[in-house]
């Protein structure tokens, strides 16, 4: 084991661990599957190459490229963060709101295979398939030793210095308010989106955050190997990284370190004492060490999908309940329901005409209707009468197909979920959709809009920056949590309640959004009657407080109880509207639904 | 003028290699729900048990029935001992996706341990040279335009006049619904990765015997074509596959006339990402 094998050695684990680690803050913490990255550390290559490098005609010209700047160090390693940050841009139209996950993955991963192709025949800008040499290491310069073991050290201390500083970097994101919104888009990015997260945003983000880091590592390998060719980058080897990020642990960033050293670097180690013999076909062990890799990822993904180190769980202290349950909502919009003209209470949602359509069937059939501020206001109707559909378009989960929204006075049938749960229009959802793998105060927290501690560079300042915002966040959760019974579970994983506490979680989740206007789906579904009681003393006490809430809702009795004025739908259309006790008079609503 | 009708034989050629490719891959997504990309390397799989039977002495044509069957079987085993249990157990389809990745590797390189990842040919003769019009194709490549046309008769027929195809699209559509509705899902699912894995064998073969020489990787490129064939037509539809083929064979060969051939597969890459970026459920797709 002499020094020059050791050194070799750090180097590689140090640049590995640092891939690992943008891959995992993409993947393991935001949930973005980016089955292109290694075309980032590529870049990122290239450009410390052809920034260092003096000018193409040098060494007799033996090789093309574009550049040849002759740069001095770190211009070259500072560029490779940046082509690698940069290239991530092109691709952002993949992440958005439309297009399934697993769509933009393959999208990701087909540019890797056609970008490795272009470049290896290609040789003007990049010399094709043989590649860039002599590569300059940092300093080089005549008279000036690169290879003196001096030197060689102070490379290695100075990459793992740059992985420790990319270490502390993607933490210091991932502990912020701001990690807490990307681990609840990677739970579920509609209800995300729904929460007033803006996904294409905090994707683009992670590809620019992600590719930064890809850029850098793949600058300061040039640098000490001094040669780069697209063999060094196909497709194949961004699967290797998501080996290292799966085995390690997704989304704990220690693990991604540990996976890197195991993975990457683990596996040159362990065929350098593969015995080479001429019997062997030539491309046999490397032939099998990519089988090996797919073996790991299919069996660490079914024995232990967590990885080595998983995700670790965020406690977080809650504060003594000192107003013992704090009445009424933590912190209610407006008092008194605002009148208007003939003393009925304002228009604060309407829908005029709403259509949806899927492939020709009317699910929502030119509905038009409108809620009055402070109301709890019902929505009733058989199976299939389009109530949750309606619901959606309301709040900007599905598009109207045609027909309009108003809220508030403006029209907002164009704007997307996430700004209308900005202002204050925030629904649930019929099915289950706590963020499992968030604790249930975190689930609360995640809602909380206007923290300075939910933008990338509110989190980059640090805790200090954010702590204000933060500790007000958790009292106003706690008291929820308080009010609602759950104080023991705060620090549960939600994904670990029962279906009721589950429910609860959503509706508290909901208020800490702060909105002035709640959508609710079915909120009681499944919720034992007594707590279904207080769920609806819960919500006419908020009502009387300002709230305006519309709820989907079976239960007639839950109706009876608590909603007025309720609308009764029916196969796309509102069939008739008033209190329960006019409702139960009408002969078309009784058939629709009331006694059928 | 002659090199464009030319290159439209070729065109005619792959599309026809990517029409049996592209229809296996959007039926076996739309009833099992695996967007499988371990069927590129499953395709070269097929590609090298056709070149073990012919190296044994046979005909191409009896390895290509042989690599049919192998085919067949190998993707009801990888459902049967991957992709369906992970999905039992409610695996995210991006995780399914990295499943698939993972077996590509396991496959494609499974191939090259064995193959030595040199490239190969099948020893055959190109039959006669049949010339109209300015086309010039050799009786292997009508031959296999022929079994293309013959395949797509038989997908359609399938879809439409079966039982089975019935049950597929049934399934396709909405799976626990067919499962209430008295369709044995399972039995379903199982038919499809048979009947799919055999179309990916014969599109491995007719790939490599279009290619002329191969190895254990030939088709990782490939597997763009496919991807472009599919969503151009939106992922799930046969038909739109057909279609999605048609367009990506004759656009990469014809563009090969205008640009470098070895950027050809640049068209069938942009038309890719143009349809994830606008119309991800593609041409024949309902908007999303």
């Amino acid at each position: 084991m002499n020094s020059y094998y050791t050194l070799n050695l750090i180097i590689y684990a140090a640049v590995d661990a640092m891939a690992c680690l943008g891959l995992s803050q993409q993947f393991g913490v935001a949930g973005v599957t980016n089955f292109g990255f290694i075309i980032f550390q590529a870049a990122g290559g290239y450009a410390a190459a052809i920034l260092a490098l003096p000018g193409d005609h040098a060494n007799g010209g033996f090789q093309s490229y574009i550049g040849g700047w002759n740069l001095p160090f770190p211009l070259p390693w500072i560029g490779a963060a940046v082509v690698g940050g940069v290239l991530a841009l092109p691709f952002t139209f993949l992440v958005g709101r439309r297009l399934r996950g697993d769509f933009a993955a393959v999208g990701l991963l087909v540019t890797a295979v056609l970008l490795n192709l272009l470049v290896t025949n290609y040789r003007p800008v990049l010399n094709g398939d043989a590649g860039l040499s002599l590569i300059p290491a940092p300093f080089a310069a005549p008279g000036f030793s690169t290879t003196s073991s001096g030197y060689q050290w102070a490379f290695a201390a100075g990459a793992v210095v740059l992985t420790g500083a990319v270490l502390w970097l993607v933490r210091r994101i991932t502990f912020a308010p701001y990690g807490r919104s990307l681990r609840a888009m990677r739970e579920n990015d509609t209800v995300a989106d729904s929460l007033g997260k803006n996904l294409l945003s905090l994707r683009t983000a992670m590809l620019v955050t992600g590719g930064a880091i890809a850029g850098l590592s793949g600058g300061i390998l040039v640098s000490y190997i001094s040669t780069w060719s697209p063999a060094a980058w196909g497709y194949a080897e961004t699967v290797v990284l998501f080996a290292a990020v799966i085995i390690g642990g997704a989304g704990n960033h220690l693990g991604a370190v540990l996976g890197a050293i195991l993975v990457p670097v683990g596996f040159e180690e362990i065929t350098r004492f593969i015995p080479t013999s001429n019997n062997l076909p030539p491309n046999l062990v490397p032939s099998l060490e990519w089988v090996a890799i797919g073996l790991l990822i299919v069996i660490f993904l079914w024995v232990r999908p967590q990885g080595i180190l998983p995700e670790r769980k965020r406690f977080i202290r809650l504060p003594p309940s000192a107003d013992g349950g704090a009445r009424g909502p933590a912190r209610s919009p407006g008092t008194a329901a605002v009148t208007a003209g003939h003393g009925q209470p304002a228009v604060v949602l309407e829908a005029r005409d709403v259509v949806r359509e899927f492939g020709g069937v009317r699910a929502v059939d030119g509905v038009s209707f409108s809620v009055r501020k402070g109301t709890l206001t019902g929505l009733i109707g058989p199976n299939g009468a389009g109530k949750s559909t309606l619901l959606a378009m309301l709040a900007g989960t599905l598009a109207t197909t045609s027909g309009h929204v108003i809220y508030e006075g403006r029209d907002i049938t164009g704007q997307p979920a996430f700004r209308r749960a900005r202002g204050g229009l925030v629904r649930t959802f019929q099915l289950a959709s706590e963020f499992k793998r968030l604790t249930v105060m975190e689930n609360l927290l995640a809602a909380v809009t206007g923290n300075r501690g939910d933008s990338l560079r509110g989190a980059v300042l640090g805790r200090r920056y954010w702590r204000a915002d933060e500790e007000a966040a958790i009292r106003r959760a706690a008291a929820l949590l308080e009010r609602f019974g759950l104080a023991e579970l705060g620090n549960a994983y939600a994904g670990e309640l029962s279906g009721g506490q589950r429910r609860l979680v959503e509706i508290m989740r909901a208020l800490m959004a702060e909105p002035s206007m709640l959508l609710l789906d079915e909120p009681m579904a499944g919720v034992h009657p007594n707590l279904a009681r207080r769920i609806g003393a819960e919500l006419v006490a908020l009502c009387a407080g300002g709230m305006t809430i519309l709820m989907v809702e079976h239960e007639l009795a839950i109706m009876d109880e608590f909603c007025d004025p309720v609308v009764v739908m029916a196969e796309g259309r509102v069939l008739a509207e008033g209190t329960m006790a006019q409702l139960r008079g009408r002969s078309e609503v009784v058939e629709a639904y009331l006694v059928g | 003028m002659s090199l464009f009708v030319a290159s439209l034989g070729f065109g005619l050629v792959t599309a026809a290699v990517l029409a049996i490719a592209s229809v296996g891959f959007t039926l076996q997504f739309a009833v099992t729900d695996v967007l499988n990309l371990a069927y590129a390397a499953i395709m070269i799989f097929g590609a090298f048990i056709a070149y073990a039977v012919n190296q044994a002495g046979q005909s191409v044509w009896l390895g290509l029935v042989v690599a049919v069957a192998a085919c067949a079987l190998i993707s009801v085993l990888l459902n049967v001992g991957v992709y369906a249990p992970f999905q039992r157990r409610g695996t995210a389809p991006i995780t399914m996706v990295i499943v698939s990745l993972g077996m590509t590797l396991i496959i494609e390189f499974g191939v090259q341990a064995v193959s030595g990842g040199t490239a190969v040919s099948y020893t055959m003769g190109n039959g006669p040279t049949l010339q109209a019009g300015g086309l010039n194709l050799t009786g292997v490549q009508v031959v296999i335009m022929v079994l293309a046309v013959l395949v797509m008769a038989a997908v359609h027929g399938l879809l439409r006049y079966t039982k089975l195809g019935k049950a597929m699209r049934a399934t396709a559509a909405n799976r626990s619904l067919a499962r209430n509705c008295g369709i044995r899902a399972s039995r379903v699912i199982t038919a499809t990765w048979a009947i799919t894995g055999a179309l990916c064998g014969l599109a491995g073969v007719v790939f490599a015997i279009d290619a002329g020489s191969f190895d254990a990787t030939s088709t990782d490129i490939f597997l763009i074509l496919i991807l472009a064939a599919v969503f151009l037509g939106g992922p799930g539809q046969a038909y739109g596959a057909m279609l999605g083929a048609l367009v990506i064979g004759l656009a990469t060969e014809v563009s090969a006339v205008f640009i470098p051939a070895d950027y050809k597969y640049v068209v069938a890459f942009v038309v890719l990402l143009v349809m994830l970026g606008v119309r991800p459920t593609g041409l024949l797709g309902a908007p999303a």
